[in-house]
């Protein structure tokens, strides 16, 4: 081996052995500077991915808007409605609390945040949010959509404008779940491998004579820290019982293939 | 030969910025161009060992840095048993393994056979990827290989395949602008054949 080719593995080798030992800390740090050194080239490529999109929905042919602005002033006329009814029967709501002196019930101080993009890695399942540190948005906090859990907070872009999102699909993220209507509780998590179109996950450690079957709800605990109590997680497709524990396959509340507007959870409550 | 290689340098970064706009084809479980592994990997194949070295580190480094995972938090106490992280760092190796892979067959790219380094461009991506998915089976456990990975894997592979002529072309016109050879084997028999 040439001895300029021998000094320059050594310093390769080197290399690779210094990032390989660099703490939790200094790899966000290391992430953060690269994020906020690509962050010029992610806001001018969503800057022209929107110029796009409206360029495409202008070409759209007049006659389907005036339907479509039909239809949805039809359903706007029916949501008010039914907005009504739902102020009325709120306003009951709060009268019965207060003459039964309930407890409030969970209250989340959400943020809306519209997904921008899927990040481009092959294994790991995370997305990116319209919205960061400027928003009062912190790592480990939870995503919701309108369906259910959607994730939780990654890590945070230099800049507070954007926050990645890991997924309930990936691998990594795990909830503490329990089944609706059964006393059973445990772990919930992505499928290694699992793909974007029809992933399911894994609800492990339930007891060995679970009884649990398929349709039942699987909901969040609370316990851990990170997920507040009673958010959808999905339904349950099937169980998998074993010598000491069960498994259930289920399906994810959340359309993961079409994630649009999100909920970051600030606080709740309870 | 500095001007070239320290374009490559910056076709890597490029691949970067570019690889950020490249979504995944669910129609094909999901597979995607691997940009900046194809790139890596056909410039891996024009240059010496110390510029591959400093390409390899700095694909592996960035890449990392876009792709790692934070830890998971909460309680320790409920959630017993976390999914172990990959350590940050992990792609340099693999991307110089790949870059070994690639300079094993400069030889026959130097005799103007760039077909050949297309076409391991593509098993190097496929290798990169069953590499790292073993990886990631090893440090967290159980043995999950499905039909679909397999397929995402083939797929992203092929797709590489496909479009490494393109980045084979570009490297050309660079190293042609910067007045360097990266075949200069195939421009000797050409010149002779053309005096002739």
């Amino acid at each position: 081996m040439k001895p300029l080719n021998l000094i320059a593995l050594l310093f390769f080798l080197g290399g690779a052995v210094w990032a390989l030992t660099r703490s939790e800390r200094s790899v966000r740090e290391i992430q953060a500077a690269y994020y906020s050194a690509m962050s010029p080239f992610l806001k001018s490529g969503s800057k022209i991915e929107t110029h796009a999109r409206k360029f495409l929905e202008e070409t759209r042919h007049s006659k389907e808007l005036e339907i479509e602005l039909e239809e949805t002033r039809e359903q706007l006329g029916r949501l008010r409605l039914i907005e009504s009814r739902f102020r009325t029967i709120e306003d009951e709501n709060k009268q019965f609390r207060h003459a039964l002196d309930f407890k409030k019930a969970t209250h989340f101080d959400v943020v809306a945040a519209s997904v921008i993009r899927r990040n481009p890695t092959t294994w790991w399942q995370t997305v990116e949010i319209d919205a960061g540190s400027n928003r009062g948005i912190g790592t480990q906090l939870s995503v919701l959509s309108n369906e259910g859990l959607v994730g939780k907070i990654d890590r945070i872009d230099n800049g507070g404008e954007r926050s990645s999102v890991l997924l309930l699909t990936d691998e990594k993220c795990q909830v503490a779940a329990r089944v609706e209507g059964s006393p059973e509780v445990g772990i919930l998590n992505g499928q290694r491998g699992g793909l974007g179109g029809d992933p399911m996950l894994r609800l492990r450690f339930l007891s060995a004579n679970a009884s649990v079957r398929p349709g039942q709800r699987v909901f969040t605990t609370g316990r851990g820290g990170v997920f507040q109590p009673n958010i959808l997680l999905g339904t349950i497709e099937s169980v998998e019982k074993g010598a000491l524990d069960s498994e259930a396959f289920v399906r994810p509340a959340v359309n993961f293939a079409n994630l649009g507007a999100v909920f970051v959870v600030l606080s709740a409550e309870s | 030969m500095i001007r070239y290689s320290a374009i490559t340098i910056f076709l890597l970064l490029a691949a970067f910025v570019i690889q950020q706009f490249l979504p995944a084809f669910t129609g094909l479980h999901d597979s995607r161009i691997l940009l900046v592994q194809l790139v890596f990997l056909c410039c891996a194949v024009t240059v010496g060992p110390p510029t591959m070295l400093i390409l390899a580190f700095i694909g592996g480094f960035f890449w990392d840095a876009q792709c790692a995972l934070g830890p998971h938090g909460g309680d320790s106490e409920v959630y017993t048993q976390q999914v172990e992280s990959m350590r940050f760092g992990y792609s340099i190796l693999l991307f110089g393994g790949m870059g070994f892979l690639m300079q094993g067959l400069q030889p026959l790219f130097k005799q103007g056979k760039w077909q050949f380094s297309a076409l391991l461009s593509g098993i190097a991506v496929f290798f990169y990827l069953a590499a790292e998915y073993a990886i990631i089976n090893f440090v967290r456990g159980d043995l999950v290989l499905t039909r679909s990975t397999v397929l995402q894997m083939a797929y992203t592979a092929i797709l590489a395949m496909l479009i490494s002529p393109a980045v084979f072309w570009l490297l050309f016109f660079v190293a042609k602008n910067c007045n360097h050879s990266i075949n200069p084997e195939a421009g000797r028999r050409t010149r002779r054949r053309s005096a002739y």
